[in-house]
């Protein structure tokens, strides 16, 4: 019945407009529109077994075998400088890290790069690694994160969860995998996230970028204009440490320079899975401050 | 150069660039005219070097580009110095004859402290109000680890509208969807747009002087993160300089890989635009549709390359990542269902009127205006300027391929031709030529691939550069043409000067004058037309 109601308001606008249309047999398109929107699968990730993985390829985690550091250029290699070295031993800030590989193909006895994305954390030195330990943290489908901030969210907040995102001189990387949440396929709305135009109905900050100087004052004022209990999720390495772009004249060197960060969530850009997984520990978050008060 | 007679000290031929180092600074002006005039060139680029420590001044180049037929860049080189202690240098402005030039002009007074005499525009541009006086970032003796105090109370002078009814709309920076921060202030009456201005910079992180810190592998990874969604452009602009200074010859299998990847990221974000304008003329159903097959091209991208935003792809004489035979079905598989699925939605969309008439006559740029402000890519072939940097100075694999199927018969040619002078400039001709060249980039990867080279990925030879030697890199992105100049530094493993110029530089201009014909809620589709990026911008 609604089918057919929207069918008969498309061939309606349709023979309205006609001659705006180049096309003549326009009413014919509009049902066979119709119908092919009827007739599309669903492109949502569902399957929280089989669904999207990363490919092979992609660039993710790194491991950090317990060798010693054969060069000493070690340390000069990371064009981010995320990579330490004493001589003995060997520290990774994956704050960081900009997931260029280059550390793999020097010294690959160090380095292994896995195709999982690096877990987001609360706490900015658990993004440092050093030699010997490995990364044992398991992940969990895109699929059963979003339904866990689901139940969450509406336990703790009784309603979506409203991000605000700011740029705060990213490269545009960040926001192009921001954007992709919105997408069909990952469609993170159907877990009660929500993108809000104004810091006014944010209960989320999600800022990227190194915190520029010129971004500065917005920022800060972008945040003062948020209700309480208020979140900040640091994306991309840039808002975690400054990335490639450090600390110089034009930037910070970090978010967490100018606003308190409750989540990092590191990555170069990172997926939308990472973005998803940082989402969650955010709303832990928010309970644990609603319950300090 | 006849006219020019002894007002050019030397001139020096580097590939196809030439160098005309002029033997007095007042001369500027006189001898970029003459190159605009007699030669039919365009201003492309205007790069300052702080070269007091090697050559006792500040150099200025005005890049131009000659169209037509031959495939040559020519540079006015000039130089200035302080004349005594506690003044700026100056040169004269170029402004009159080149609208374009004042932005160009601004840039270099903030980040070098050099005086355009004779600018009218003397508000700062990248350093904004909050900045104090005499700081110049890119010149030698400025440390890049200094932080600056910051001003407080003053305000930037945006231009006054005044009269009656007129009102200020002031938006962003941080503006209400998930992009990049840039003020704009409207000058309206009533819906109508009488003026606006546009004020950017506030992603400005300090690329150039970063790069003038790192080796030279290290500031690749750096040209990729210029502007996210245009990496391999950018880091093709930043090789091919280095391979031009080197007179290294790179492998043919890298070239065409090179290609590929750069019409893969042609694609997805023609892709992601398309859908963008849907979305703002409110058709979420066309957005999501499209959005699903930009996804599935990043998911390819991923595939290839290791990353999503085909970081990686590019290195300094070949590329990083080798395609087998697996992957190169993947490529072609990928791209056909993408352009099936493609031209279903286009032509939905075609016979949507909500969606056509929103499109249909809103954001003129005339090819007056687009001229004048040299505006590049997508933009200025929709207003009817023909220009594509992959034909007008081929690199990589471009020769090898048909870029375009306008010129190769005389009768195309002319076609095209006639086609170009009825553009109108709109929204709806932008659209309609980005959906031209997604379709023509999965032919030209098609190409490419059926005529892949067996062959090396990474050239064998070293790398043999000569200190202080420059060179300029070009690429078509997806916005338009990238111009880059590298000047290496002393130790041949760094760089004394990295000056990036992106499409979105000088389109940035063009939306102030698109709008003009405009209400306030066109403001988004025209912007989304434009498809800028501020950080390719602000750097």
């Amino acid at each position: 019945m609604i089918c057919e109601e929207i069918i008969m308001s498309h061939k309606k606008d349709a023979s309205g407009l006609r001659n705006s249309v180049d096309s003549g047999d326009s009413k014919h398109v509009q049902t066979k529109i119709m119908s092919d929107i009827m007739r599309d699968d669903v492109e949502t990730i569902k399957d929280p077994v089989n669904g999207y993985t990363n490919s092979q390829e992609f660039r993710g985690s790194i491991t950090l075998f317990d060798a010693i550091p054969h060069q000493d250029s070690l340390d000069k290699l990371c064009a981010a400088k995320a990579i330490e070295t004493d001589g003995r031993n060997v520290r990774l800030d994956l704050g960081k890290c900009i997931m260029c590989g280059r550390c793999q193909q020097a010294a690959p006895d160090i380095f292994l790069i896995g195709s999982i994305f690096e877990t987001p954390v609360k706490v900015r030195q658990d993004l440092i690694r050093l030699s010997g330990k490995l990364d044992s943290q398991g992940q969990k489908p895109y699929e059963q994160m979003g339904k866990e901030l689901k139940e969450k969210t509406s336990k703790i907040l009784r309603r979506s969860l409203a991000i605000r995102e700011v740029d705060a001189g990213s490269c545009n990387g960040c926001e192009v995998e921001i954007t992709a949440l919105n997408n069909a396929i990952y469609d993170i709305e159907r877990f009660g996230v929500h993108f809000v135009a104004s810091p006014r109905h944010a209960d989320v900050l999600l800022v990227t970028g190194p915190a520029s100087r010129n971004m500065e004052i917005a920022l800060r004022r972008t945040f003062e204009a948020m209700p309480d209990p208020r979140i900040v999720v640091a994306v991309g390495a840039c808002a975690c440490s400054g990335g490639i772009f450090g600390d110089t004249y034009a930037t910070t060197g970090g978010i967490d320079k100018v606003l308190p960060v409750d989540i990092y969530v590191p990555g170069c850009p990172p997926t939308p899975q990472a973005i998803l997984y940082g989402l969650l520990l955010a709303v832990d978050r928010i309970e644990a401050s609603k319950i300090n008060g | 150069m006849g006219r020019m007679g002894e007002k050019v000290k030397s001139c020096l031929v580097n590939s196809n660039e030439v160098h005309m180092l002029l033997a007095d600074k007042s001369n500027i002006p006189e001898a970029c005219s003459y190159l605009q005039d007699e030669l039919a060139s365009k201003l492309c680029s205007l790069i300052s070097s702080d070269e007091r420590q090697t050559s006792g001044a500040f150099v200025l180049r005005y890049v131009f580009e000659v169209h037509g037929k031959e495939d040559v860049f020519i540079a006015v080189t000039a130089r200035t110095k302080e004349s005594a202690e506690n003044q700026l240098p100056s040169v004269p402005s170029i402004v009159k004859k080149f609208p374009l030039a004042v932005f160009y002009e601004r840039e270099i007074r903030d980040m070098f402290g050099i005086i355009a005499d004779g600018n009218p525009d003397a508000r700062p541009l990248v350093l904004h109000e909050h900045w104090s006086a005499g700081v110049y970032p890119l010149r030698k003796d400025f440390d890049i680890k200094t932080k600056v105090s910051r001003d407080t109370g003053k305000e930037y002078p945006f231009i006054k509208v005044e009269g009656e009814g007129i009102c200020e709309i002031p938006v962003g920076p941080v503006h209400a969807g998930i992009i990049e921060p840039g003020h704009f202030r409207f000058s309206v009456l009533g819906e109508n747009i009488i003026n606006l201005e546009t004020r950017l910079f506030y992603t400005h992180k300090g690329v150039e002087k970063l790069a003038e810190t790192m080796k030279l592998d290290q500031a690749l990874l750096l040209s990729e993160r210029i502007s996210g969604d245009e990496s391999v452009a950018n880091s093709l602009a930043y090789c091919q300089a280095l391979e031009k200074i080197a007179h290294t010859s790179v492998p043919k299998r890298a070239l065409q890989i090179r290609c590929i990847c750069a019409e893969m990221e042609r694609i997805y974000n023609h892709l992601g635009t398309l859908a963008g304008i849907s979305t703002d003329v409110g058709f979420s159903y066309g957005s999501a549709r499209l959005n699903i097959l930009k996804e599935r091209m990043m998911q390819l991208n991923s595939v290839i390359s290791g990353s999503r935003l085909l970081f990686g792809v590019n290195r300094i004489g070949g590329v990083g990542i080798d395609l087998d035979a697996e992957k190169l079905a993947m490529i072609i598989n990928t791209t056909q269902i993408v352009q099936e699925d493609f031209e279903k939605i286009i032509s939905m969309l075609r016979t949507k009127s909500s969606v056509v008439d929103r499109l249909r006559n809103t954001g003129i740029i005339s090819k007056k205006v687009a001229y004048d402000l040299g505006l590049v890519g997508v933009v200025a072939r929709a207003a009817g300027l023909d220009v594509d940097t992959r034909r007008d100075h081929p690199y990589a694999a471009y020769p090898t391929v048909s870029v375009d199927t306008h010129h190769d018969t005389p009768q195309n040619l002319m076609e095209y031709k006639v086609n170009l002078e009825k553009r109108k400039g709109d929204a709806l001709g932008r659209f309609e030529l980005r959906v031209e060249e997604v379709i023509d980039s999965i032919r030209m990867i098609d190409e490419l691939i059926s005529d892949l080279y067996d062959d090396n990925i990474l050239t064998t030879d070293t790398l043999r550069l000569e200190p202080y030697g420059y060179a300029l890199g070009y690429a078509e992105s997806h916005r338009g043409q990238t111009i880059h100049w590298v000047m290496v530094g002393q130790d041949c493993d760094s760089l004394f000067r990295y000056k990036i110029r992106t499409a979105s530089f000088v389109n940035w201009p063009g939306i102030e004058q698109a709008v003009l014909s405009d209400i306030v809620p066109d403001f988004p589709i025209v912007n989304k037309s434009l498809d800028l990026s501020y950080s390719g911008n602000d750097l």
